[in-house]
């Protein structure tokens, strides 16, 4: 099981964006989702989110994130569709549920939002080093060491989190637990107990991670201690004018 | 200019631990009992022993995890280059003394490799014309010129022990602590970390003490061994002189190396009057002596 949120090499014009604008990029296009109510606005800036990801060289990326969150967004849309039940009546299915205009509205609004955003940021951390990410928002953004590197580790351990869970999984699997099931109910029910082992383990390594940047004098750090440092230049610019430029069309549709 | 940032001063032992028990919070017995032991400035010491005999406590005294992280009743004193581990910062003790943790995932912060040996380098303020000397260095002296833009996910285990060494040794420490750095590496990376932790001991004089299970690989490089047992310091002293007692160290469930058991059943029948073996070479030679 390979992590899509993971760190891609690459020297394009976006991995070459200072890493504030690249994390400042995702929340103004979250800003902008959130503001607009037209649906072919979100449309929009899915395609610009996945035009991104191909200038970004890595569309194969781009679109393996997609369709995994479409598998996400479909599972939502069902659920709200069958759940809203208000509005102009299009069909009736059994037992007396109804699909509504109002309830396709929202679903699909909702669907598109949830992808609109959380593509960017899952971009955001395939083209940024994290420790380049932690560094910028010490130097530029004057957030705390302490802060910087608890978001940057959270995103590095999802990999090393899911290398573990595989591991668990494996030996299950040696013991006979058929995971590979094809019923996503039946597999959630096997998985669930394996979370304790999972939070352990995990408890475990944090608190050796802990331990580990201590003694390596992390407590020493200043704004300054940065080897490599980042500047803003006209393409971060461009990129937030651009950002803010969407902003106002999503509150003018 | 010195190679590492604190230089051991002339005659200093580099660890001195004196009447030293300790005891953790969440224990029911020492993890430690009485143990004195010194190590000079420039040694190689194996530590090993049975699981729970002490060993990973060991290296947190020497290294300030004891007691700046783990609380528990702490009796005796240790001394690391003359600074005691209860008066001294555990980011100071770091200064004199580089860790490498048994869980190497858990010890990674980047996910580059450049990243991670920068990391210790920025934190304890190394002046930024001086970094990329020390990097290249670092790479240099554990073979992995070729990995610096590697990304970490993508290395073998082998790899990463490097990476996590060379980490370690950027920082120039006057010691470096290894916690079964060979754990889950197979015979021949095991035989490569113990090789460059030999050329780093050798070179720069950087003392190394590492846990190790692989004990035959331990003597081959090692020159003192420490034998725990249940929190208890069983032996210390040179590789031969503890090997000496190897019928003492089965009958504490240590596997001595088989050489050194074709020594004893050598020496037990008289045919051998020797010192026991730590190589390969060595036990030829015993082995041709014994048929002569």
């Amino acid at each position: 099981m390979k992590s899509l949120l993971v760190y891609i090499p690459g020297d394009t014009v976006i991995h070459r964006l200072n890493p504030c604008t690249k994390i400042l990029l995702p929340l103004l296009l979250c800003i902008a989702c959130f503001l607009t109510d037209a649906w072919w606005f979100l449309l929009g800036v899915l395609v610009l989110d996945i035009g991104i990801g191909f200038l970004a060289g890595i569309p194969g990326h781009t679109l393996k994130l997609l369709r995994g969150l479409g598998k996400l967004a479909l599972f939502l849309l069902v659920m709200q569709v069958l759940f809203i039940q208000s509005g102009r009546v299009l069909a009736t299915l059994p037992l007396g549920i109804l699909i509504t205009d109002h309830g396709l509205q929202v679903a699909v609004m909702g669907v598109l939002r949830l992808i609109d955003i959380t593509l960017p940021l899952a971009l955001m951390i395939a083209v940024t080093q994290m420790s380049d990410l932690a560094n910028a928002l010490v130097y530029h953004a004057h957030m705390p060491y302490k802060y910087a590197f608890a978001i940057t580790s959270a995103i590095r351990f999802i990999p090393v989190f899911t290398g573990d869970m595989q591991m668990i999984m494996e030996a299950q699997t040696a013991r006979g637990v058929a995971f590979d099931t094809k019923s996503f109910w039946k597999k959630l029910r096997l998985m669930i107990p394996l979370c304790v082992p999972l939070l352990i383990s995990s408890v475990k390594k944090i608190e050796s991670a802990a331990i580990a940047v201590e003694l390596r004098g992390f407590s020493l750090r200043t704004r300054r201690s940065a080897y490599r440092r980042t500047s803003f230049d006209g393409r971060d610019l461009t990129a937030i004018l651009a950002g803010l430029v969407l902003i106002a069309l999503s509150v003018v549709f | 200019m010195p190679w590492c940032i604190f230089p051991a001063d002339k005659g200093q032992h580099m660890i001195r631990i004196s009447d030293f028990t300790f005891q953790y919070d969440s224990g029911r017995t020492p993890a430690l009992q009485n143990i004195n032991m010194t190590i000079a400035d420039g040694d190689f010491v194996g530590i090993i022993g049975n699981s729970g005999a002490g060993k990973s406590t060991l290296t947190y005294a020497m290294n300030g995890v004891i007691p700046g992280f783990y609380r528990g009743d702490y009796y005796g004193s240790v001394e690391v280059n003359g600074m005691d581990t209860v008066e001294t910062r555990p980011e100071i003790i770091a200064s004199h003394v580089g860790s490498v943790f048994q869980d190497i995932d858990a010890q990674m912060v980047a996910s580059v490799v450049e990243d991670e040996i920068l990391f210790g380098l920025e934190n304890f303020g190394i002046p930024h014309d001086e970094i990329e000397g020390r990097v290249t260095e670092a790479l240099a002296a554990c073979g992995i010129e070729d990995l610096r833009m590697r990304h970490i996910d993508t290395l073998s285990g082998g790899q990463r022990q490097k990476v996590a060494v060379a980490s370690i040794v950027a920082l120039r420490p006057r010691m470096i602590v290894l916690d079964e750095p060979t754990g889950e590496l197979d015979p021949q990376s095991s035989e490569q970390i113990f090789a460059l932790l030999s050329d780093i001991n050798r070179v720069y004089g950087t003392t190394i003490v590492i846990v190790e299970q692989k004990i035959a690989l331990l003597c081959a490089y090692a020159r003192k061994l420490a034998v725990l047992d249940h929190g208890h310091l069983a032996f210390f002293g040179p590789v031969r002189e503890v090997l000496a007692n190897g019928r003492a160290m089965e009958s504490l469930g240590i596997h001595v190396p088989r050489i050194v058991s074709l020594h004893q059943a050598l020496s037990e029948r008289g045919w051998y009057q020797g010192t026991a073996p730590v190589n390969m070479d060595e036990a030829e030679r015993m082995a041709r002596e014994a048929m002569q």
